[in-house]
């Protein structure tokens, strides 16, 4: 989806041949990277290289296993409401540590390229994470637990969805997530124009198979903890039959809506230089995240329960 | 700040975008349209420098029209020729020049060059082929020209 | 536009007097003759005079038993060569490097290709030739023998830095910031550049000396082909050039079909500029939607000349091919909808916070400096320096088509990209013009294949800036030496001296609103 988008604003078709229009042509590019040969440089520290890839990709998809589709998730611990208090942070740890472990991947590879693109990862979602927790605690407040499962049901049941209750937080957290998955604006490690591929520059074949895919899953975690915790989850309308048809349809729909949104944003600017991104974050972005805390705070605590 | 007033025309064309035809032309599903006289799409109909040249001989579009006029081959287009593409070869007595697309460059130097107007230019221009030999103009005697 | 033209060779005369043996009308406005050492002087004198001089080329020629070493200067006034020869055995002449550094690169390609010895220039390494290439020997000599030409064996040519706490970065040769190779060994210290050492001359194809293997009409081709962007410019400043030598005037209608030709060639050179930089930046999608604008002038091409790419339009003594009646509506139409598309573009670089952040102030070439180190083309006119080889010395038609000449004074990437904009809209009014202004007449003028012995030089305005040939016939049907300047080489010096001091992350922006162009660099 996200490519065919980008081609559309471009005003070009994109990829047209796998799948019907085209939209499996990221699993194309899987089994071709599959069935290329594996070249490791000489220098590499092997152990890290050869098997980071694999561990990020692996914690990727056990983070996303705790987003709760329609109240219970892969790792529903056997209760109506799925999930344990306190697994929004513990899924946010697992995204930072796969981020860490690309970053790691990245310095193994012992080419100049890949260290500088990999240093340039660190700084980046290091610096953004923070941002990223605060804006993430802003739904906590409201509804009071840190169960992604609970705030999800909450926006369907208690309150109207945050991204009305708290629109500011939505927007930054949208620009947070951008760049933490590293996508335009903020795609300084990805810049090929700079950096030939950045930190992905000695990976090849399977490695680098893993580490798009590890990529892939970071954009769909992303979009779906958005759509968790701002605009209501699975929840919506059922209209017929089952209920987790519609949940499910309703959280596929609204994750692609996110999708949307964020690849808009990518198209739509050019990159941001290293030192822009940087002070960006911790000029303009951290302390907007602060502000933005307080004034959940000061919300939840006086102004919504007067209002509701 | 005054900039807040001006937003970048861009997000509104970009979005409109998502709902407009792209403008990619689906080549090779669709084929693009070519002007009559484009040159360097180009493969030769040689008519009176006594050889006679098919022109395509990958597709049958093109009709072979057999004339046979005698003449000496004056080797202008030999000497015009930028990258040395045509060669005299000597078919059965008598002189012919033979075209080496591997080496031409289309720039159609000898159309211009010979003085009897014998090479003229074609419209056809998909010449990719997987056998290199495919591509030299041979002539052939008795005036019709054969394609290896 | 010029505002006074200084007399130049009246001022070296008056200064030098009998030290120098001038030649009105010779090769430009005048030759000057000089003796080994003398050089010097008259550039000074000349640089006193006027503070646009500058060195256009320098070129060596083999003149048997000498080597000839001709310095092509470009005034506000007039375009003059200063020539000079020193003897084979010992080729030593002094450098003119401290009194305009712009002559850095050209003195060390003619000492690469030629065997020249410039004094108070020496070579670390070579500019242009391999690092492998043997010693003493020198293309593009008469009397060089290929079978001399073995390689040295490979050695470690990539050297660290000098301080251990900088790190040096190579970009190049294949580098996705660049679209084609050339390697910049960049030394930063943390991000910021400290300094640039280029090593040119990886798509060095020797079209110089190929030239002087082939005739005349077979050269237009070859030349044509030094560059895939400005490719009609080639041909159109040889044949120029060669028309000058045999001193005949084609007729007017070529005239302006060659103009028509010329400004197409730099509207599809622009818009793909201007694409590419955004593809520098990050900005994919300006990039794509330039380049859809930039497919009806391929189109435009292929209608008019029969190619998208190479047009080979220009021959000696004319054009080969004429514009139908019935297509000049479509080439209006199709001028008038990319003329559409310009509001557009021109709000997206005053208003994308973005793109500024990225353009902005980065690269930053001063006026001073862009005429110590003669720049031309868009990066001149982006520093507020206003030289136009159309406005200048008007060749073809450019004397009777009313155009602007646009100048930034920023001295930024995003002058210089600006620059580019408002000269494509030029452009597309230039062609308006000369498409309803077409006089009628033959296209082409027969002329023989062998051209009488002679010299010309010949400059003009390629998209990158001011192209220039030289071509010295002796009377065969082969050309004795062709002699080609083009305009990335006169820039490229300029890009060392903007990414001091910078962000490496600007280097890529700052490199290509240069527009370089390597395949015209190297030839």
């Amino acid at each position: 989806m996200e490519r065919k988008i980008e081609a559309r604003i471009q005003n070009r078709v994109g990829p047209m041949v796998a799948g019907p229009a085209g939209i499996l042509q990221p699993l194309a590019d899987l089994i071709k990277l599959l069935t290329k040969e594996d070249v490791e440089p000489r220098e590499a520290k092997k152990l890290i290289f050869r098997y980071a890839p694999l561990a990020a990709f692996t914690i990727m998809v056990f983070a996303f296993c705790f987003i709760p589709i329609d109240g219970g998730s892969v790792l529903s611990f056997g209760s109506t409401v799925g999930g344990f208090n306190g697994d929004l942070l513990i899924i946010l740890a697992f995204a930072t540590v796969a981020n860490f472990l690309l970053f790691l991947a990245g310095w193994a590879s012992c080419n100049p390229y890949g260290t500088i693109g990999s240093a340039r990862v660190l700084t980046q979602f290091l610096g953004y994470d923070i941002p990223l927790f605060l804006l993430a605690l802003t739904p906590a407040f409201f509804v009071g637990s840190l169960q992604i499962a609970e705030i999800a049901k909450a926006q369907a049941t208690q309150f109207w969805p945050f991204i009305f209750l708290a629109p500011w937080a939505f927007v930054m957290f949208v620009i947070t997530m951008q760049a933490e998955l590293e996508k335009d604006p903020f795609d300084v490690p990805h810049s090929e124009s700079e950096l030939v591929g950045g930190l992905e520059t000695e990976f090849t074949g399977a490695k680098l198979a893993f580490l798009h895919l590890t990529r892939d899953v970071q954009i769909v975690f992303g979009s779906a903890l958005v759509v968790e915790l701002f605009l209501g989850g699975p929840y919506g309308p059922v209209f017929f039959g089952p209920s987790w048809i519609w949940y499910t349809l309703w959280f596929v729909l609204k994750v692609l809506g996110v999708v949307l949104i964020s690849e808009y944003i990518t198209t739509v600017v050019a990159r941001f230089r290293i030192d822009q991104v940087l002070s960006g974050n911790w000029r303009i972005l951290l302390p907007a995240a602060l502000l933005s805390l307080i004034l959940t705070v000061v919300l939840v605590t006086w102004v919504y329960p007067l209002v509701m | 700040m005054a900039k807040k007033s001006r937003i970048s025309p861009i997000f509104k064309r970009a979005a409109s975008h998502l709902f407009t035809k792209p403008a990619t032309e689906k080549y090779p599903f669709v084929k693009p349209h070519i002007p009559d006289d484009a040159r360097c799409k180009t493969v030769y109909e040689i008519k009176s420098c006594n050889i006679i040249d098919i022109g395509s001989g990958f597709r049958d579009d093109l009709s072979i029209d057999v004339r046979s006029i005698v003449g000496t081959s004056c080797s202008v287009c030999v000497r015009d020729c930028p990258t040395g593409a045509i060669e005299i070869v000597e078919v059965e007595g008598r002189k012919r020049p033979q075209i080496n697309l591997n080496k031409c460059i289309f720039c159609h130097q000898c159309v211009e060059s010979c003085p009897r107007g014998a090479i003229k230019s074609s419209t056809f221009y998909e010449l990719a082929t997987t056998d290199k030999d495919c591509l030299i103009m041979k002539p052939n005697p008795k005036g019709k020209e054969e394609k290896s | 536009m010029s505002s006074s033209k200084i007399d130049i060779l009246n001022v070296v005369a008056s200064k030098l007097g009998s030290k120098v043996q001038i030649q009105p009308g010779q090769l430009g406005a005048g030759s000057i003759i000089v003796n080994n050492g003398l050089h010097r002087d008259v550039l000074k004198a000349m640089i006193d005079a006027d503070e646009k001089t500058g060195i256009t080329a320098i070129t060596g020629l083999d003149l048997g038993e000498n080597l000839g070493v001709y310095y092509h200067v470009h005034t506000s006034g007039a375009f003059v060569t200063i020539k000079t020869e020193v003897p084979k055995s010992n080729p030593k002449i002094q450098t003119i490097v401290d009194v305009h550094p712009g002559a850095a690169f050209h003195e060390l390609e003619v000492s690469d290709l030629m065997g020249v010895i410039f004094e108070g220039n020496q070579p670390t390494g070579h500019l242009v030739l391999s690092e492998y290439w043997p010693s003493g020997v020198y293309p593009l000599r008469k009397d060089v023998d290929a079978s001399q030409i073995k390689m040295l064996p490979p050695q470690e040519v990539n050297k660290p830095a000098e301080d251990p706490r900088q790190v040096k970065i190579i970009i190049g040769p294949q580098h996705p910031a660049l679209l084609e190779p050339e390697k910049f060994s960049v030394t930063v210290d943390g991000e910021t550049v400290t300094k640039v050492e280029p090593r040119i001359g990886y798509v060095h194809r020797g079209i110089e000396k190929a030239t002087e293997s082939r005739s005349y009409l077979q050269d237009v081709y070859l030349v044509e082909r030094i560059c895939g962007i400005c490719n009609s410019i080639h041909a159109g400043a040889f044949v120029e050039a060669v028309e000058k030598i045999i001193k005949v005037d084609i007729p007017p209608r070529a005239k302006y079909l060659r103009v028509v030709a010329l400004e197409l060639n730099r509207l599809h050179s622009h818009l793909l500029t201007l694409g590419h930089a955004g593809l520098e930046i990050g900005y994919e999608t300006l990039f794509q939607y330039f380049w859809r604008d930039r497919e009806p002038i391929m189109d435009l091409i292929e209608l008019t000349s029969g190619n998208r790419v190479y047009s080979s339009l220009m021959t000696i003594g004319g054009v080969r091919r004429d514009i139908r009646t019935e297509d000049i509506p479509k080439i209006k139409s199709v001028l008038e909808t990319l003329r559409g598309q310009l509001p557009f573009y021109r709000k997206i670089y005053n208003d994308e916070p973005t793109l500024r952040l990225r353009m902005k102030d980065v690269g930053v070439l001063s006026r001073k400096d862009a005429l110590d180190l003669s720049v031309v083309g868009p990066v001149a006119r982006g520093s507020g320096v206003d030289i136009d080889v159309r406005k200048d010395e008007p060749y073809e038609a450019y004397a009777d088509i009313p155009f602007k000449e646009i100048v930034y004074k920023d001295g930024d990437t995003w002058a210089r990209m600006n620059v580019r904009m408002d000269e494509v809209e030029e452009s597309i009014n230039i062609i308006e013009y000369v498409v309803d202004h077409l006089p009628t007449g033959p296209i082409k003028i027969n002329l023989p294949r062998s051209v009488p012995a002679g010299e010309a030089v010949n400059r003009v305005e390629a998209p990158r800036g001011e192209l220039f040939y030289y071509v010295r016939a002796n009377g065969t049907d082969k050309p004795e030496r062709v002699k080609v300047r083009t305009p990335t080489f006169a820039n490229l010096p300029s890009f060392l001296k903007t990414a001091i001091g910078e962000s490496i992350a600007d280097v890529p922006a700052n490199f290509v609103s240069l527009d370089p162009c390597f395949s015209c660099t190297d030839r």
